[in-house]
């Protein structure tokens, strides 16, 4: 590749192949799943190959772990999903996952893609250390599982509701199973959470060597602990009372939703993480 | 091999084909002419000594009985040669007045024996039109015929240009996808609900013919576990036999309910027996786990209401028949690119630039109004003496 190519044209090129992806997948949609998802895998391949170059570049020009705005936050985010399901879609039965989540990753490019998410790096969030950068890489990557258990619960409603009403695509589609399903969206919710929890528990560490103290009240601080508390309910209420099916899978999809939407405003609020 | 064994008038080998299938036949007449497995190696040694034909299968099933067969006689000479032949063998099985079979019996002379061969491979003569078990059985023939050394360069090139055919049309047309019984589409259901049916309990309840079929399909596909409830219990313990599983009294039928996956409900209760008052807090004690109630009785056992259960997956006998009858259409619909595939590798095989010199001309033109039945094979596309 060319070298005047600066990492965010690597990163437009990867949302172009998204895009691509995810017109491809509305066609997929119109045949109800039926056809290879093959090519629509190795299209995400491709993306995700000049996307993890843009990250790349993008390290080694700031000498650090691209995590430190909103840009960066979200093409990690859409990185870790994108990376995610290359693995999960080395299963046959489960790379029809891409198909939803080209969407997803479509979408978030063109959000990361917009100027004002960018700002030079002169006024960029204090991450000076190596606990700094692992602490926001733990919770992006958290939050990225949380996108594709999303994506998954999205692939559930839309089959779920192909067999409750007696769909000719629910056997014709090659969909997995919806227990599968259902099960991919538990095991990716506890994967986020548990990055998420790492995340979180870094964050008293890092206050203390800015501020002294171990707890300071901040908006994303509290909005991090809600989300944390969220999705610890949406997955106790599955374990201990069986909370299954379509509820949970309009909770996993919801509470991405609301991460989507909320938590770039929480971010730009929060003076700790712009001091 | 040289596409010249296929240049019509070069003096060697024909390819041809005689039997009868269920499109002519009643399946009376075909028992009458089928062969078991292990008489078929001695029945193509019979044949071959005959002198009729240099290579020879034979394919017996359920729904034909056909002799495939490559000679050097004339085409017509040897067809009816062959059709004395099969109507002896019919004689010798305790056949009935041999003029009654002979108007079943179909001959067929290139091209139409190939269009026939490939149209039987791809599943497109099949009583159930794109069903894949013929496949399975044509090789089984094919390996019979061969491992006897009755098959030579002609036969071995049509059948394995046939088994081409068939995988091309299974991975370039719909033709095999979607089921077209009542069973199978209840099973493929099973299978888009559940991650592997091997863990599955199924409750049969009320021991009737069809919930036995739906049973019998969803064990084929690895089930292991049946509980059969009945109001006469020796028929429950019947079916249970049959499965290897075990009976629950019809009053208590609910009693191991959280062990439960799939219901399969066919019972004479003229009311429902099950509806959203009993079945809610069954669901809640099998912690909401994925049900699939599959209701075949008429009237019907399952109150429509308990669909709005959560996890509660319900199909009737309607709903199940409406699903196969779409498959089976959309399977029509495909009749047409499967007939081209057909024709393309015929073409190919006769290795004619010019269809005219290959008799190609002769083939029906694909049809979407086909039934899954072979016009061609019906004994009218090229009038031979009989």
């Amino acid at each position: 590749m060319a070298s005047w190519l600066t990492d965010r044209h690597y990163f437009l090129l990867a949302v172009v192949g998204y895009g691509l992806s995810s017109a491809y997948s509305v066609l997929l949609w119109r045949k109800g799943f039926r056809t290879d998802d093959r090519a629509n895998y190795l299209l995400l391949l491709a993306s995700a190959a000049l996307h993890t170059m843009a990250m790349i570049r993008r390290g080694f020009t700031f000498s650090q772990c691209p995590v430190n705005n909103l840009y960066e936050a979200t093409t990690f985010i859409t990185w870790t999903i994108a990376v995610s399901y290359l693995v999960l879609g080395g299963f046959r039965r489960l790379r029809f996952l891409g198909a939803f989540a080209s969407h997803v990753l479509f979408f978030l490019g063109v959000f990361a893609l917009m100027p004002a998410l960018d700002p030079p790096h002169t006024a960029k969030p204090d991450f000076s250390n190596g606990l700094a950068s692992l602490h926001a890489t733990l919770i992006l990557l958290g939050i990225g599982a949380f996108g594709l258990s999303a994506v998954a619960a999205l692939m559930f409603l839309t089959e779920e509701h192909d067999l409750k009403f007696h769909k000719l695509r629910a056997l014709f589609s090659k969909l997995p199973p919806i227990q599968r399903l259902e099960k991919v969206m538990n095991v990716l919710l506890l994967i986020g959470e548990t990055l998420l929890t790492a995340g979180l528990l870094l964050s008293p560490i890092l206050l203390k060597q800015r501020y002294g103290v171990y707890f300071r009240s901040d908006p994303l601080l509290d909005y991090s602990a809600f989300i944390w508390i969220c999705y610890l309910c949406i997955l106790m209420g599955r374990w201990k009372f069986g909370q299954g099916g379509r509820r949970f899978a309009w909770s996993t999809l919801g509470s991405f939703a609301f991460i989507m939407l909320t938590f770039w405003g929480f971010l730009l609020l929060s003076p700790v993480h712009h001091s | 091999m040289s596409h010249s064994l296929w240049k019509p008038g070069n003096g060697v080998l024909s390819f041809l084909v005689t039997g009868l299938s269920h499109h002519r036949s009643s399946v009376e007449t075909r028992e009458k002419y089928a062969l078991a497995a292990d008489r078929i190696p001695d029945e193509l040694q019979a044949l071959r000594a005959t002198g009729l034909v240099d290579e020879a299968v034979i394919l017996s099933t359920c729904n034909r009985v056909e002799i495939y067969a490559a000679t050097r006689l004339n085409p017509a000479a040897a067809l009816d040669g062959l059709k004395r032949y099969f109507l002896e063998y019919g004689k010798r099985s305790g056949a009935g007045p041999a003029a009654e079979d002979a108007g079943a019996i179909y001959q067929l002379a290139e091209p139409q024996s190939l269009h026939h061969l490939f149209k039987v491979a791809g599943g497109l003569d099949s009583m159930v039109l794109g069903e894949t078990e013929i496949l399975g059985q044509l090789k089984t023939s094919y390996a019979t015929a061969q491992a006897g050394r009755h098959t030579g360069a002609k036969l071995n090139k049509a059948f394995q240009m046939a088994f081409n055919v068939a995988k091309h049309i299974r991975t370039h047309t719909n033709i095999q996808r979607g089921s077209v019984s009542v069973a199978s589409v209840a099973v493929d259901l099973a299978e888009k609900i559940f991650s592997s049916l091997d863990q599955r309990t199924v409750l049969v309840l009320g021991a009737g013919e069809t919930s036995e079929k739906v049973a019998r399909a969803l064990v084929s596909r690895g089930v292991q576990n049946i509980v059969v409830s009945n109001r006469s219990p020796d028929k429950a313990l019947a079916m249970a036999g049959i499965f290897g599983g075990r009976t629950i009294p019809f009053e208590d039928w609910s009693r191991d309910f959280n062990q439960v996956d799939i219901v399969i409900s066919s019972t004479a209760a003229p009311h429902p027996i099950v509806d959203t008052a009993r079945l809610a807090p069954l669901m809640r004690q099998r912690h909401n786990r994925p049900l699939l109630l599959v209701d075949i009785a008429v009237p019907r056992d399952i109150d429509p209401a308990v669909l709005y259960l959560e996890n509660v997956y319900l199909y009737n006998i309607d709903d199940l028949q409406t699903m196969a009858d779409d498959s089976m259409k959309l399977r029509r619909d495909e009749l047409a690119r499967c007939e081209e595939i057909i024709l393309e590798k015929a073409r190919k095989l006769l290795g004619a630039c010019n269809p005219g010199s290959t008799g190609l001309q002769d083939l029906q033109k694909p049809s979407t109004q086909a039934t899954g039945g072979d016009h061609s094979s019906r004994g009218n596309s090229i009038p031979l003496p009989t």
